[in-house]
């Protein structure tokens, strides 16, 4: 029997190549549209709370999300779930190699697990 | 209960044996004792461990033993810890029932792998301390001995180093032994008189000496060393098994105490303070109060997600799993369209589970080497008594053991949980309630869960998986084998022997896990604290997969890893979609990929062909998935992961590479290593969550079943001796029983060998020889070219073994009318039919002994003479004249032959009487000596030394005159060898090997002989070897269905030979098997030296095909006596097999 898996079905490259009659440049993702698209307004609020300005063109904003969205993507794929980036990010930030001391987890204990020996 | 007196010193692998160990075996092998276990041994109880046979010894052990309960007032002044006085008044309670009924469990296993363990670490420190095998006699020391010894100890030169390592080792284990229930079993007073001279014998002041100890120690251990209790030592360690030793791994206590089966008593070990304060008080305090055991532990600790577990149900906060038990299936040398069977019964199981989270997971389980061990010798009523010099019978068991361990079998253990309800609110909180009141999860709750489980009773217990519902033990062992994940397991767990573990002793066991991340790490570090044990764990997870061919090229890809040599985790988690469920989803990709194209379309860009191919795939599997059958549609969306353990990070790194690298090479999987071990790690746990939604892959549950964990290649029953082990898709070891057939399964006892020259049958034949010779059975070997001569020649069986060369014979000795036994009537029931049978047997045996005389004779003349017709008309006739009886001769034949008027007749006889002129032929004249061939010896070597073979492919015409003698010599030489073991009484056991019984073809008598041999095998409990080079002739001979067991050599050379062999085996011809037979043994042609093994495709009485690597090293001398090639005794044999540094507890 050939077995084989969906997966490349799930990993096609989906890219968004731009509005009808007009190609851009760059194809990108759909998903990093999408971030950028969040990252932009975020961006505005921040500014907007050292300001209390809105700009009408954001351009600042722009720049700063673009950059951000490819920071994230160099790190975040469907391998490397976002959680698991940021959790990384937050357990381990201080060191990107091997180190040597090491860092005690929480025992993890069964003991209080109650055990019946039937269901009834 | 089981004696005090221990088993001797059992010694690690590799230390020479010592000739105080466990001694001849007489026949007064204990059975006395009263209150010893049901079988008479004394082994440990647990898997890592060697039984060790034990010499027996007067039961002294009930005479002035104390009541397993009683502990006398003093008794604790044999015990030296600096916590025991912590446990004072614990130790005056009563022991529970229940412990006290394990205490003899306890005590046996202590002494015996106590040296294993301890020796190495405790000379070196120690050197005023008695020699390595006092150990052993610890735990049976007189109570005063102790005490006084062990604080004064610390010289005045080494007054810090002492306490510091010293305290550690060996105290606290009967410490922890005074404490709950050990006290007993370390104070029997009854050894005074064994128990090692006491250095200095003056009092000293205990605390004084203790309480650096203490101080020295690191905090964290300090703490947790009331609790210390080496419980998961292995029995035989690898030498520098543990680098990072922080405590030497003393003293191994067998099983938890009792306090921390009480979970909710005593949950978590004292913390360091309060041990030190209590310790300073305590020796002044005397009246004895219990100690409030705060065990307030300031190391994190993190409850598992799974709070209860009732029957095979788990509990979550807010699911329930259902725990099923899949049993290992066969999957070697099985047709394809079996396999084709298996798989998709599978996959339809798991379609069935449309909608369910499963769990599947994947642990194994050390080789019960010692429960093994057990069962043969239980086998063996009597084996060969020893003799002083070699190996004794006790002996060889454990060496057989000690083998078993350090080439490290794992069995695996496949289990499948399936998460099917979810648990509302008010379910949890009535637990949590009920909880408080000691009740657990509400009896309404589980009566309605009951209900709905059953219907996965029904999917997954049909054929397929045919999975069973867990008990609670297994349950438990397989969460403590998660937390301590490819850790050495806890040594006590065994189905039989006695040293069962409690219900939630496993499950606290898991409070001495520790375990240890370093930030970006790419393992995770786990220590039991207990043992010191340290274990690097690297989890990889399956990656992209390229597409498989399962039953036709590729192995199961989770059954896959089991080819290297070390014991490896799996966990899968898995989402089953149901045909909806897959159909939405897979339907949504397609319209994206289908959008795509047309953006691409439209903005005029050529699309990547690949898009293309994706939507025709897509379109074909959802056609596939809105037509077809559920199975079709149903996907398994999921993350399987594997866990590689080593004992430091660069060992584990080393195997997690290899793993990486045989995947990526065979199977075309990319294992992938990634970050955040210490969830991936967790992840293994049943009732934690997923780890990251990373590496998900998405597969028919075709692909699924595919994966097939739970695929095992065993072979051979457990009951025989050890004879090597299976060399195909994984390591399990083979025993072989050549009785079995006939004691237990009612088959016939014929086993065949089928091997080139060169293939290692003789080798094999010899070396079972020797093991059955060595269990008492009685061999016989017929062995033409007389190699096999020299078994008789080792120092256990010299006295009982005998050598007949029959070309130094004297006459008559294959006078073919002996030959053939003539029933007694003894042999066939009483009464009317019993007297049919009896005359038909006898009759049978007249018509054969014609048959033989009549073969021989033409076999003696020359072929040109035989062929004639006349030749056979006149043979016919004459041994009609002879009576058909034990006591004719051929010189009567002859003299018949002589005295018919005809010419024809005279030349016949002439021929006869001028072959007789040849010393060799003589054999056949005459009467047989008296007592030729005496039942007594147990192994009897017949050997043929100096006579040519004649080849088989050349004419008869053109054998030289010796090379024609020796085809009838072989053919009555085999009916010899069958004829001694008719002598015994029909139940005892016997064996017979038969060497070269190629020459019994195209013979009537052989013929007759071969399948007389199979249907006798079984009513005379004789089990017949018969090595051939050609199968043909054993299938020619149609006896096929008699043979119980088959090994088949290397056949390279010859592949209609090959495919007779797998007609042999019952393995589909034209299957590719050919290439396999072709490949067997097959050696390195870069290296010079000499093959250390011999592979053999094996089939069992069950039907079971496998590869088998034999491999008789571990007997003392064997192969040095077998090897059959000339230089053998110049090279030494390794047969250890290649990868033994891989190897791991």
């Amino acid at each position: 029997m050939r077995l084989r898996t969906d997966d490349d079905i799930y990993r096609a490259r989906l890219v968004y190549l731009g509005p009808p009659g007009y190609t851009l440049p760059v194809h990108l993702p759909y998903a990093q549209y999408g971030v950028f698209m969040l990252l932009v307004p975020l961006f505005m609020f921040i500014h907007y709370l050292f300001t209390f300005d809105v700009e009408l063109f954001p351009a600042w904003e722009i720049a700063l999300a673009v950059v951000t969205t490819s920071f994230i993507f160099r790190y975040v794929d469907p391998d490397r779930p976002a959680r698991m980036v940021v959790r990384t990010a937050l357990t381990d930030w201080r060191r990107t190699r091997e180190p040597a001391s090491e860092q005690r987890d929480p025992r993890l204990v069964a003991t209080r697990i109650r055990v019946r020996e039937e269901l009834v | 209960m089981t004696p005090p007196s221990t088993p001797g010193p059992p010694r690690p692998v590799g230390m020479p044996a010592d000739t105080r160990s466990n001694g001849a075996r007489p026949s007064d092998y204990p059975v006395s004792d009263p209150d010893e276990d049901e079988d008479d041994l004394i082994p440990s109880p647990d898997h890592g461990a060697v039984a060790v046979f034990q010499a027996p010894q007067a039961p002294r052990r009930p005479a002035g033993g104390p009541s397993p309960h009683g502990r006398g007032e003093g008794e604790h002044a044999d015990i030296d810890s600096p916590f025991l006085d912590l446990f004072s008044s614990s130790a005056g309670r009563p022991a529970p029932p229940r412990s006290a009924a394990r205490a003899p469990a306890a005590r046996v296993a202590e002494p015996l792998r106590r040296p294993v363990e301890a020796t190495p670490a405790e000379p070196v420190r120690r050197p005023v301390e008695p020699p390595p095998s006092e150990p052993v006699r610890r735990p049976v020391e007189p109570p005063s001995a102790e005490p006084v010894r062990r604080p004064v100890e610390p010289s005045p030169t080494e007054p810090v180093r002492r306490p510091v390592e010293a305290a550690p080792a060996e105290p606290f284990t009967n410490g922890v032994g005074g404490h709950g229930i050990g006290t007993e079993s370390i104070g029997s007073p009854d050894r005074g008189g064994e128990s090692p001279a006491v250095p200095e014998k003056e009092a000293g002041p205990p605390i004084a000496t203790r309480s650096p100890a203490r101080a020295d120690r690191t905090p964290r251990h300090a703490a947790f060393e009331p609790e210390l209790e080496p419980v998961n030592l292995p029995a035989v360690r690898e030498p520098g098994a543990d680098p990072l030793v922080r405590r030497p791994p003393a003293e191994p206590a067998t099983r938890r105490r009792p306090e921390e089966r009480r979970p909710r008593e005593e949950p978590a070990p004292r913390p360091r303070k309060e041990v030190s304060r209590r310790q300073e008080v305590a020796p002044r305090s005397k009246p004895v109060r219990p100690p409030k055991i705060k065990f307030a532990d300031r190391d994190p600790a993190v409850n598992l997600a799974i709070t209860e577990i009732a029957g095979h149900l788990t509990f979550t906060p807010n699911t329930v799993t259902a725990w099923y038990w899949l049993p290992e299936v066969r999957w070697a040398f099985r047709p394809d369209a079996e396999r084709e069977a298996l798989l998709s019964a599978i996959s339809e199981q798991y379609a069935g589970l449309a909608g369910f989270r499963l769990h599947l997971r994947r642990t194994t389980r050390p080789f019960p080497a010692d429960e093994w061990a057990r069962t043969l010798d239980m086998n063996t009523p009597q084996p060969l008594s020893g003799v002083p010099g070699a190996t004794s019978w006790s002996d060889h068991l454990v060496n057989a053991q000690r083998h078993l361990l350090s080439v490290n079998h794992a069995e695996g253990q496949t289990y499948l949980g399936v998460t099917f309800a979810r648990r509302s609110l008010g379910d949890s909180f009535v637990e949590r309630l009920l909880r408080a009141f000691g009740r657990g999860v509400a009896e309404g709750e589980r009566r309605k869960l009951g209900r709905t489980v059953e219907q996965f009773d029904e999917v997954l217990g049909a054929f397929g998986m045919r999975g069973r519902q867990v008990t609670t033990h297994e349950l438990e062992w397989l969460l403590y084998r998660s937390v301590a994940l490819c850790m050495a397991p806890p040594t006590t767990l065994s189905p039989v022997t006695g040293g069962q573990w409690e219900r939630g002793d496993l499950l606290a066991l898991t409070e001495q896990i520790e375990r240890y991340r370093t930030p970006y790490g790419s393992t995770v570090k786990l220590v039991n604290r207990m043992t010191a044990e340290e274990r690097h764990v690297a989890v990889l997870a399956v990656g992209r997969m390229e597409p498989l061919e399962i039953p036709e090229r590729h192995e199961p890809w989770l059954h896959f890893h089991e080819r290297l040599p070390w014991p490896m985790e799996l966990s899968s988690r898995v989402d089953v979609l149901g045909s909806g469920d897959s159909f939405r989803n897979l339907e949504h990709r397609l319209r994206m990929i289908r959008s795509q194209q047309l953006d691409y379309a439209e903005h005029g860009i050529d699309a990547p062909p690949e898009l293309e191919r994706l939507a025709k795939r897509a379109l074909v599997i959802g056609d596939e998935m809105t037509t077809g059958l559920p199975v079709e549609s149903a996907r398994a969306h999921g993350w399987h992961r594997i866990a590689v353990g080593g004992r430091t990070r660069e060992e584990c790194l080393e195997r997690a590479r290899r793993i990486i690298q045989l995947y990526s090479r065979e199977l075309r999987i990319s294992l992938q290593h990634p970050k955040n071990q210490d969830w991936l790690a967790r992840e293994f746990i049943p009732g934690e969550p997923v780890a990251n939604t990373g590496y998900i892959r998405r597969m028919p549950v075709k692909l699924l079943a595919a994966a097939l964990p739970q695929a095992a290649s065993t072979v051979g029953d457990r009951r025989g001796d050890l004879i090597g082990r299976t060399a195909g898709t994984c390591r399990r070891p083979v025993f072989l029983d050549l009785h079995f057939p006939m004691e237990v399964r009612e088959r016939s006892g014929l086993a065949v060998f089928v091997a080139e020259p060169g293939g290692g049958k003789s080798t094999l034949l010899g070396a079972l020889g020797y093991l059955a010779a060595r269990r008492g059975v009685q061999v016989t070997l017929l062995d033409p070219s007389g190699p096999l001569a020299r078994l008789c020649s080792m120092p256990e069986l010299r006295p009982y073994s005998r050598v007949l060369n029959l070309t130094g014979s004297e006459h008559g000795t294959l006078a073919p009318y002996s030959l053939i036994p003539t029933p007694l009537r003894s042999e066939f029931a009483s009464g009317a039919t019993g007297d049919r049978e009896y005359e038909i047997a006898v009759s049978n045996a007249r018509a054969e002994r014609r048959m033989l005389v009549q073969d021989i004779c033409s076999m003696l003349v020359p072929p040109q003479v035989a062929r004639e017709a006349s030749t056979a008309t006149l043979l016919r006739h004459a041994v009609r004249q002879v009576p058909a009886e034990e006591t004719s001769t051929l010189d009567d034949v002859v003299a018949c032959l002589a005295g018919l008027d005809d010419d024809n007749g005279k030349e016949l006889a002439n021929l006869l009487l001028d072959t007789a002129e040849m010393p060799l032929a003589l054999l056949f004249f005459g009467r047989p000596p008296e007592g030729l061939l005496g039942a007594d010896a147990a192994l009897t070597v017949i050997t043929m030394a100096g006579l040519r073979l004649p080849d088989l492919k050349i004419e008869r015409e053109y054998w030289s005159a010796e090379e024609a003698l020796a085809l009838p010599m072989l053919h009555t030489a085999h009916r010899l060898a069958v004829r001694r073991c008719y002598g015994g009484s029909m139940s005892s056991r016997k064996m017979v090997g038969l060497d070269e019984a190629h020459f019994m073809e195209g013979w009537r008598s052989g013929r007759s002989f071969l399948v007389r041999l199979a249907r006798d095998s079984r009513k005379w409990n004789l089990s017949a070897l018969v090595a051939s080079q050609n199968p043909r002739d054993i299938l020619g001979l149609d006896v096929q269905n008699l043979v119980s067991t088959v090994f088949v050599g290397r056949i390279a050379e010859d592949v209609e030979i090959a495919s007779e062999a797998l007609r042999l085996l019952r393995v589909p011809v034209n299957d590719g098997y050919e290439a396999t037979l072709a490949s067997l043994s097959n050696v390195d042609t870069a290296s010079a030296s000499r093959l250390g093994f011999r592979e053999f495709v094996m089939r069992d009485v069950d039907g079971r095909v496998q590869k088998v690597r034999v491999d008789v090293s571990y007997v003392e001398g064997l192969l040095d006596h077998l090897d059959t090639t000339p230089t053998g005794a110049a090279a030494p044999q390794s047969n250890l097999p290649s990868a033994t540094p891989d190897a791991e507890v």
